[in-house]
């Protein structure tokens, strides 16, 4: 493949470098340009890069290697990639692969002599409502049954991409969040003006002061909704007032935690809604420029979201001068390249850099120095999502919406073994069995075993223990956590240490491999796993595995080493009998076969 | 004068330490001579925090901090020692250990690997990892320097942060994700640069080592000597790795003395690094060596005992004494010549009335913006601080026109200024052509006597680097064969040749040096230490 090919991309490349402050910012959408043109990227490919972006070609190939989504072989015209995390695998995944293998005549990993077809598994996509799911090429389609992996087969081009699954609110006199999304065109711009929409933001930019729109956020109670649940208007107040350097407001649209669904829907439906709440929070915080970093698997999220970006320049809601006056902002949609970890909000300003989603060392923190090196802040859809009502309604009205320390609204995830799976809105002091009743509960004939509350980084539930509230520090108190508020329950046919294995691979999959006891520890714990589940189980590796969950908490860069040890920890604390039963009779005991060892 | 900096005291394991403002708790443990464990730190390279060894518990502070990260503070209280600390430590060496394979008995690092290191030190625990162990590539050369085993490599990316920021050549990456991270060039690439060396002494482990020392010799056979490289005029600071055992281990590396060169901390000359023009240019210690004293007889240099070849050169000295023709000999010294043996010479053919004395430079080589110069020899500056002028030019014009009967050349091979013809031709002109060096070479097999000298890894002595600085080099084994150092040759010589000039050491010699020559003054030994010591008067000011 010769770079002169990559020459005449110049055009569209310096296009995609103007946009950023620094030139090597332009890594990830620069190798995104490249695999469109070639199918993938080979070394050659990386060398034209980094000439362009000034960077070694061996620093090109450290991010290549890095990112799922990027292609060192050529792939089929069709890249299937099925989800093999827990909530579709508790729908039956493992079935649906074995059956497009079949039918493709190719393992995973592989691709069709013809070169149609290629076929790999991957982890969660997060359309964990519509599993078993997958994705081919752009487009997420599910939930797989034989009469999909029929049109796979025979007509690919005619795979229906997946539905979004609105199901309500629970215990809410009104949705909030999700008022519009039921509303037909609810993404477009018209019909988001026609509902008043920008109305605050143009309150807040024309009539406030920053201090002012912190102030009412402080007062809501509005928290992180991305899963840590830090005070937004405390976050907001730490980003200096006066400083010479730029200031950025980063969204974190990396939405990657198995369970969680919810800022998809977001993007897909309301997006102008996220738009606006990042206009009101660039203003309290004294950023003119936004980037929005979305996962990379969310391509038609990314259309539409695109789409209503550039109506909102038009709108006169973004650029020089928004609503007419002094005050300017710049929103970029930046895409991501495949790695859950860029979730991590210093790992996420990393790959923002163009480099691995390697996270930073604490402090400094990037109100104080985050994106390059300037005062960022970082702040998920849903928070942002949050805001415009905050300030068009009330700090009092919304905290009064919410339980406790957490004011107002979120939106919650429900998959797994639930009748109803799919998107609700609740307030924080809703409790679980509240939600699961109002997801149809479990399926017939079978009864609720366990559930995961917060994404699969939380600590697991036993069904005796759902009248829990969903709020941060209720959850907290319960040992476990409010996180992304990605529910996947698990009823009486789910064996947990398949259930264990899936999280296991996950977080072995997922580690950035920057630091040793999260890279070593997370692949440790899935071979264990892996070998117990193969009926090879030793009597010393339940404490082995607690020992090595305890040997990574605590001592790494981040926080992910912690997620990978909790549901190691609490699901063989809370089901050791069942663990203990596959160590020693070196099988099941509810007989479940564990799917064969499949590459990719 | 400037403001002096913040000053701040902590206690470190019950000891009070007081260290500027801005220092790393890691630094003040060392400081506090508590030393804490760490392998991607290294102070010439930016801060990773990723191997975690260094976690330290400070007061205050719920989770294990690493220490070399952490910024010292007043009052802080750090335990290096504590339950909590050495839990972490094991259990990030165990970590570390789970899938590095068992190549211990075939891995040059055995012996300064610092996971064996640690691993006696903290570790000492019951191994509990008993799964397969992640395969990566092993052996596999990376250029003409370094070999790689990615298997053994622990991740800690101080090889690519030394080819980023300090070659700035961007050679090494770490590719993948997770436990099957791997470290590696582009594909395609080699490692080639001038600096490429370094990445070895900076690898903790066996991942990266030297294809020059491949198999070689065991590091515990290694005795050391601290050196200069006499390779050009920076004169990075090193050591000498020697074979202690060579007496009753002669079957390694065939018998030579030197095994390997490495870097010494200097942060004034070379910092940490050394070139790889300078590491892997030691063979000619124990390579090509002159070891006898050798005298024409029968028309063809043939091997004599000392007091012949001296007593040859004596005479045609008391020659031209004898005819009062002094300016009739003259002397081509070299900038590869120690002070003291530059200092020596200049002493000796002043009292012999000789006036024609200059010194050469070898011919000039690429240069860098790191360390390498572009003079390959040692001593320049200490010729040009001896007062010494330079250039061959003038004495060989002067043997051709029959102007001069005695040629006194030391350790420079002119053959490689001036050509062979015209070192042939110059021998044929001279009464007597005297080469006095280490290695054998165009030069000396034209010349008429051939008196042997040590190299500088054999001798006490001194050499001045392009910015003046007075550094001591230090013998790591005794002379090969009948070798002397050039001021005993001298002394020896004035002996027989009725001069009243001697010398019986290294370190006199550089006292009378040191009290004659201006430059020098005030500079001994003691005060020249392991770092170097500046010529005085801003002599050595470029």
């Amino acid at each position: 493949m010769s770079t002169s090919n990559l020459d005449a991309l110049r055009p569209q490349a310096d296009a995609i470098l103007a946009r950023y402050e620094k030139k090597q910012a332009a890594m990830l959408p620069l190798l995104r340009l490249v695999q469109e043109r070639l199918g993938y990227i080979t070394p050659q490919a990386e060398e034209w890069v980094g000439a362009v972006l000034d960077v070694a070609p061996s620093n090109v190939h450290e991010v290549v290697t890095f990112y799922s989504l990027y292609n060192q072989k050529p792939v089929g015209k069709y890249h299937v990639q099925v989800c093999r995390n827990i909530a579709c695998a508790l729908r039956g995944a493992e079935g649906c692969i074995a059956s497009i293998s079949e039918r493709l005549g190719i393992r995973p990993g592989e691709t069709t002599k013809d070169g149609t077809y290629t076929l790999s598994t991957v982890e969660c996509l997060c359309a964990c409502e519509t599993g078993p799911v997958m994705q081919v090429n752009d487009t997420y389609v599910g939930p797989i049954n034989a009469r999909v992996i029929d049109t796979l087969v025979s007509q690919p081009d005619r795979l229906t991409p997946i539905p979004l699954v609105y199901q309500g609110v629970v215990g809410l006199q009104e949705p909030v969040l999700s008022a519009r999304f039921n509303t037909k065109d609810a993404e477009s711009i018209e019909t988001y003006v026609r509902d008043d929409g920008y109305a605050a933001a143009r309150k807040a930019v024309t009539g406030m002061t920053p201090e002012q729109v912190i102030e009412e956020v402080s007062k809501s109670g509005l928290r992180g909704l991305g899963g840590a649940g830090f005070p937004t208007g405390k976050k907001w107040s730490f980003i200096p007032k006066t400083t010479d350097k730029p200031k950025f407001l980063v969204v974190n649209a990396d939405e990657g935690e198995p369970g969680t669904i919810k800022d998809r829907y977001l993007i897909a439906k309301d997006p102008h809604r996220m738009i606006e709440g990042i206009i009101i929070a660039a203003f309290a915080t004294g950023c003119r420029k936004a980037y929005i970093y979305i996962r990379g698997e969310y391509a038609d999220p990314t259309r539409i979201l695109q789409k209503a970006v550039d109506d909102a320049y038009k709108y006169g809601f973004l650029g020089k001068s928004i609503f007419n006056t002094q005050h300017a902002l710049e929103v970029v949609v930046h895409r991501g390249a495949g790695a859950y970890i860029c979730g991590e909000e210093t790992a996420l300003l990393a790959s923002l850099e163009g480099g691995k989603g390697f996270p930073r060392l604490k402090p400094p923190f990037p109100a104080v120095s985050g994106l390059f090196a300037s005062p960022t802040v970082v702040n998920n859809v849903e928070t942002l999502a949050c805001v415009p009502s905050i300030i068009a309604r009330g700090a009092d009205w919304f905290a009064k919406l919410g339980y406790g320390k957490s004011g107002g609204t979120r939106l919650f995830s429900l998959s797994g073994h639930v009748r109803k799976p799919g998107v609700y809105e609740a307030s924080h002091g809703v409790t679980l069995r509240q939600l699961l009743d109002a997801a149809g509960g479990v399926p017939d004939g079978h009864r609720l075993k366990a559930v995961i509350p917060g994404g699969i980084s939380a600590k697991i539930l036993r069904a005796d223990e759902i009248d829990v509230r969903m709020e941060f520090d209720a959850l907290l108190a319960a040992g476990t956590m409010a996180g992304s508020a990605g529910i996947v329950a698990m009823d009486d046919s789910t064996c947990m240490l398949e259930a264990l294995w899936y999280a296991a691979k996950f977080f072995a999959h997922e580690s950035c491999g920057q630091c040793s006891p999260c890279r070593e520890g997370t692949g440790w714990i899935f071979k264990i796993i892996s070998r117990i589940r193969n009926g090879q189980g030793r009597p010393q590796d339940l404490d082995n595995l607690l020992g090595i969950g305890g040997g990574m908490e605590g001592r790494t860069i981040c926080v992910f080493a912690d997620a990978a040890a909790w549901p190691v920890q609490s699901y063989i604390k809370k089901f050791r009998d069942e663990f203990e039963f596959h160590v020693r009779e070196k099988r099941c005991n509810l007989g479940v076969q564990p799917a064969a060892a499949l590459h990719g | 004068m400037a403001d002096a900096v913040k000053q701040i005291t902590l206690t470190i394991d019950g000891k009070a330490v007081t260290v500027p403002d801005g220092t790393t708790v890691l630094q003040a443990c060392e400081k506090a001579n508590s030393p804490v464990p760490f392998y991607c730190y290294h102070p010439g390279l930016s801060i990773a925090g990723n191997c975690r060894i260094c976690l330290v518990e400070i007061q205050g502070s719920p989770k294990l901090q690493i220490a070399c990260y952490t910024p010292a503070a007043n009052g802080m209280v750090v335990n290096t020692t504590s339950d909590k600390t050495l839990l972490g430590r094991k259990d990030v060496l165990e970590f570390l250990l789970i899938n590095h394979p068992l190549d211990c008995p075939v891995c040059d690092q055995a012996g300064e690997c610092w996971l064996q290191d640690y691993y006696m030190q903290h570790g000492l625990y019951d191994p509990k990892f008993n799964e397969e162990k992640i395969k990566k590539p092993k052996a596999v050369p990376l250029g003409p320097t370094v070999m790689l085993d990615a298997e053994r490599c622990i991740l800690c990316s101080r090889c690519v942060r030394f080819t980023d920021e300090i070659s700035k050549t961007g050679e090494f990456g770490i590719f993948n994700r997770g436990d099957h991270a791997e470290v590696g060039l582009h594909p395609g690439k080699t490692l080639d640069n001038n600096y490429s060396g370094n990445v070895v002494d900076i690898c903790p482990v066996g991942a990266l080592t030297d294809r020059d020392f491949r198999f070689k010799c065991r590091v515990w056979y290694l005795g050391s000597a601290n050196s200069v490289c006499p390779g050009c005029a920076r004169g990075c600071n090193i050591q000498i790795h020697y074979n202690r055992e060579r007496e009753w281990r002669g079957h390694i590396a065939k018998g030579d003395r030197v095994m390997r060169l490495k870097p010494r901390y200097n942060p004034d000359v070379n910092q940490w690094w050394m070139c790889d023009v300078g590491r892997y240019g030691y063979k000619f210690i124990d390579q090509n060596r002159l070891v006898e004293p050798a005298t024409v007889r029968d028309g063809q240099l043939r091997p004599s005992p000392w007091d012949d070849a001296l007593a040859v050169v004596a005479a045609a000295l008391k020659r031209l004494q004898e005819a009062k023709q002094p300016d009739q000999a003259g002397a081509i010294l070299s900038s590869h010549m120690t002070n003291e043996d530059l200092y020596a010479a200049k002493r000796f053919f002043s009292a012999l009335g000789v006036k024609q004395v200059a010194f050469v430079r070898p011919k000039p080589g690429t240069s860098d913006d790191l360390l390498l110069q572009a003079d390959r020899s040692p001593n320049t500056k200490g010729a040009q601080a001896l007062g010494l002028a330079e250039g061959a030019e003038r004495l060989i014009d002067a043997a051709a026109k029959k102007q001069l009967k005695v040629l006194f050349i030391f350790t420079q091979d002119l053959a490689a200024l001036f050509g062979e013809a015209k070192v042939a031709e110059l021998a044929k002109q001279l009464e007597l052509l005297v080469f006095v060096g280490a290695n054998a070479n165009p030069t000396a097999a034209a010349a008429h006597v051939v008196l042997p000298s040590t190299v500088y890894a054999e001798k006490d002595g001194t050499f001045t680097n392009f910015q003046g600085r007075v550094q001591r080099i230090q013998p790591a084994f005794d002379p090969l064969g009948e070798s002397r150092p050039e001021w005993q040759i001298l002394s020896d010589l004035a002996a027989q040749s009725g001069v009243a000039v001697r010398f019986t050491d290294a370190f006199s010699t550089f006292m009378d040096l040191a009290q004659h020559e201006a430059s020098f003054k005030g500079l001994v030994y003691q005060t020249i230490g392991e770092q170097g010591a500046m010529l005085q008067n801003g002599a050595g000011k470029v």
